[in-house]
């Protein structure tokens, strides 16, 4: 089992990092930005979506506000006319 | 076999939906009209927009009010430059759609001078009011509106003088009443 110790301990021997090991792994980590940054990113697409939601559902309402209004508005004054036809008959 | 009748029900359902609606076909119409409105607003449609009508505005309040438990509003309405746009076979059509039992023909106005035609259907259910058709025929314009579900049509004529619209004045000709 000798051999087998001396590889062991060979492969698991302290090593010290090449050099500029830490300043390269420092650089990579400035490269990628602080984490937060991407929650910030990622919570104002969402909030763009709901508002872009809320802003079209906002806007189906009024054109389907103004349909009805419309359609009501159509539906009055024909019935108001045959009324007053109605009421001229009997006068 | 258990499941037979709910299929047959399944199966009839669009019918019975498609019943509530008129089939308003006056497209050949829209080609002679200077001016063509075609409003479909089904219950969906009328509850998404009750939510934005103002309850503190007069008119809007007593459109919320009015549009309560209705089921679909339909209007056709074409406005024609010349005379005689429409015949009596496009009315045909929509009267043929309109016979007993569940519809009632409540008012009809015939001015001969005025080349009008003003007829006012009502639907019933049992003994339960289940809808409205106005037809107005006049020698420049043909307006079909279709009122699924009930509704108040004193309340509703009487917008006919609110929201911009100046209330009709009676007219001065006698015309001939058909009922």
């Amino acid at each position: 089992m000798d051999w087998l110790e001396e590889e062991l301990r060979r492969a698991l021997a302290r090593e010290e990092p090449p050099e500029g090991f830490e300043r390269r792994v420092r650089q990579a980590v400035a490269r990628r930005g602080f984490p937060a940054r991407r929650w910030l990113a990622a919570a104002a697409v969402v909030i763009m979506a709901v508002g872009a939601g809320t802003g079209y559902r906002e806007y189906r309402g009024r054109v389907a506000k103004e349909q009805v209004k419309l359609a009501i508005r159509m539906a009055a004054v024909s019935a108001n006319h045959i009324q007053n036809h109605v009421r001229g008959v009997i006068r | 076999m258990k499941r037979l009748p709910i299929l047959l029900f399944c199966a009839a359902l669009p019918n019975l939906v498609w019943a509530q609606q008129l089939k308003l076909n006056l497209d050949q119409l829209a080609a002679k009209a200077s001016e063509h409105v075609d409003l479909n607003l089904n219950s969906s449609t009328l509850q998404f927009a009750a939510k934005f009508l103002d309850a503190d505005d007069p008119d809007e309040a007593q459109i919320k009010k009015l549009i309560t438990g209705l089921e679909g509003i339909y209007v056709r309405h074409f406005s024609f430059k010349g005379v005689n746009s429409w015949t009596q076979a496009d009315l045909d059509a929509i009267r043929a759609q309109l016979r007993p039992p569940e519809w009632t023909r409540i008012v009809g106005v015939k001015s001969e001078e005025d080349g009008e035609n003003d007829e006012v259907y009502l639907r019933t259910i049992g003994n339960k009011m289940a809808g409205v058709a106005i037809v107005a025929a006049e020698t420049k314009a043909l307006t079909v509106v279709q009122i699924a579900g009930p509704i108040d049509l004193d309340a509703l004529a009487a917008l006919g003088g609110h929201m911009g619209v100046p209330k009709l004045k009676i007219p001065e000709t006698k015309p001939k009443k058909d009922m």
